[in-house]
């Protein structure tokens, strides 16, 4: 059974569309990462899986459950990390999961320890009675994402779930993330930093101007750009007759070009089996190869490949 | 505990630790009776025992203000991003919506409960049954106006400060143009027309009946339990109705 399930889904909010026509699918215990810019639907999509928001048409369902039809059933087996922090200001972060955890069903007979401990995970227990108002922004973040680590749902929604957070932060997220996953909760989280959605994705799904542009592994995205994979070499008599011609008919090879004396870039699709290849060839024209740099492109790459524009620069539709 | 419980005491035990916000409605009214109440019954003699008649319709009032503060706060709830956050919660909409709205209620009972006790203290003379009468009407009062500010929530989902403006006009023309200061038949026809229609002349006339005014300067207590009833009712439908489509079709927070 699919975890998730989208179809034609659309959501109009006066006269901007933020979703238009979405068909969109999770698998069961994955963590699948909506990777797309500010405004292209992410938040949307999440809030109506959420029961937050209605579609405007289309069908959403969870677990089999329809969004529409089923909303208090499908609220009772998900949970939801907001993008922002949601202000209870005169609240203590102790009490706001304590009251959280409740009203989620967490027994309570390990309940108080379950959110001591998520206290402690997530850096928070010194800030454990501090009012919410009296928060930084990355603290309040954390809070944010213990509210469902302690819940411990079936599916997870995490909405930029490291935004604000410091590098050290990130990493802990990112880890329990993992860990919720590997505990066989199905995990769905959107994000526009693309060193998140590499660390966290089993599959992508690249969102942009509310519609799917494509979903795959981060491999099989990456390896889909032709050209994709810069190989940087550095080649003992690269001027050697018909040795950068040789490399340019080498299969995998978008472009090449010579950078500088026995230096050469090549353009090229799956680095991983262009690199023996070229060796092989170099080897049979008795050529030493001193050096091999790989670079293989980013999520960023693969969004500007995909939708003709940067992640960053993509304007938004809402 | 219940979910709806566990909701109305989740924010309300901030109310009352410590209870400042409680308390200082509380010595508002005191000081208003005491000093404005006391001066302006030497002046008016056109109704005897006027202290008590101003008394129970500040008591009103302040019951308009707390309810209306009511619907107020939810629409603040959705624009600073909570409201979201309950409704992603597992529990039905009706059991939130309910919570909301008793959390209204009790907040009212705990605003209410000393310049009530005050008030009926001051009249004197009660029975049990025409106490629970005026303490059943103010809370539907409260209701029907807590439903009509949420009836009116829909404009703040265009513009909060828009709100604001017309919640304030309309409350201001309510307080006004109503006979909670002065009964209708001392009113100017032009006024005692537009103070028909202002829910608080139904409300603070049917209290005044229970605890025992003279009924012939009061509308008919039938008409008044109606008008009170039918308000209620449709305000808080229409005030659910609209918040269930707006809330989830449009985003806040």
């Amino acid at each position: 059974m699919l975890a998730v399930e989208t179809k034609n889904l659309f959501k109009q909010y006066g006269k901007a569309q933020a979703l238009k026509g979405l068909d969109f699918t999770v698998d069961e215990k994955e963590i699948m990462v909506l990777l797309g810019p500010n405004g292209s639907g992410k938040t949307t999509l999440l809030l109506i899986l959420a029961t937050v928001l209605k579609p405007t048409s289309g069908i959403a369902r969870v677990m089999g459950l329809d969004v529409i039809g089923q909303p208090t059933k499908v609220r009772q087996i998900l949970g939801i990390s907001f993008q922002d922090a949601r202000g209870f200001w005169r609240h203590k972060p102790a009490e706001i999961l304590r009251f959280h955890a409740t009203i989620c069903g967490v027994p309570k007979i390990k309940r108080e320890q379950l959110i001591d401990q998520i206290l402690k995970d997530l850096e928070l227990w010194d800030a454990r009675n501090k009012l919410f108002m009296h928060l930084s922004g990355g603290q309040a973040k954390r809070l944010e994402v213990a509210k469902l680590l302690i819940q411990r749902p079936p599916f997870a929604i995490f909405d930029e779930p490291s935004s604000q957070v410091d590098l050290r932060g990130k990493r802990i997220i990112w880890e329990d993330i993992r860990k919720l996953r590997d505990e066989g909760t199905t995990v769905l989280v959107a994000t526009n930093e693309v060193r998140e959605a590499e660390y966290l994705a089993d599959r992508v799904t690249v969102l942009d101007q509310g519609k799917n542009v494509v979903c795959d592994t981060v491999r099989s995205l990456k390896d889909k750009i032709a050209g994709g994979d810069i190989v940087e070499l550095q080649i003992e008599d690269l001027d050697k007759a018909g040795l950068l011609e040789a490399l340019s008919r080498l299969e995998g090879t978008v472009k090449i070009t010579q950078t500088g004396e026995n230096q050469c870039r090549a353009y090229v699709s799956m680095a991983e089996s262009w690199v023996p290849k070229m060796t092989d060839l170099c080897y049979k024209k008795n050529v030493r190869v001193t050096s091999v740099r790989v670079t293989e492109p980013s999520l960023d790459d693969v969004f500007l490949h995909f939708t003709g524009r940067a992640l960053e620069a993509a304007p938004s539709v809402e | 505990m219940s979910s709806v419980a566990r909701i109305i005491w989740f924010d309300l035990k901030h109310e009352l630790s410590p209870p400042v916000w409680i308390v200082m409605e509380w010595l508002s009214f005191g000081l208003q009776i005491a000093v404005y109440g006391a001066l302006i019954a030497r002046l008016v003699t056109g109704i005897t025992n006027y202290l008590q008649f101003y008394a129970v319709g500040f008591v009103v009032m302040m019951t308009f203000e707390i309810g209306s503060h009511t619907g107020r706060h939810f629409v603040e709830h959705a624009h600073e991003g909570r409201l979201p956050y309950l409704l992603s919660l597992p529990i039905p909409r009706r059991t939130l919506f309910l919570a909301i709205t008793l959390q209204g209620g009790v907040e009212l009972a705990l605003m209410l409960s000393i310049p009530l006790l005050v008030t009926l203290t001051l009249i004197g003379n009660l029975t049990i049954v025409s106490t629970i009468a005026t303490v059943a009407t103010l809370f539907w009062l409260g209701f029907g106006v807590a439903g009509l500010m949420l009836a009116l929530s829909f404009i703040a989902f265009r513009s909060a400060d828009l709100y604001s403006a017309i919640t304030a006009a309309v409350s201001a023309l309510i307080i006004r143009f109503s006979t909670v200061l002065y009964p209708l038949i001392f009113l100017p026809q032009q006024y005692a027309s537009a103070a028909l229609l202002s829910p608080l002349t139904y409300g603070a006339d049917l209290v005044r009946l229970f605890l025992g005014f003279d009924p012939n300067m009061l509308l008919n207590p039938t008409i008044a339990a109606a008008v009170l009833t039918a308000l209620a009712i449709s305000t808080l439908g229409l005030g659910a109705f609209l918040l269930q489509r707006l809330v989830e079709g449009v985003k806040s927070g």
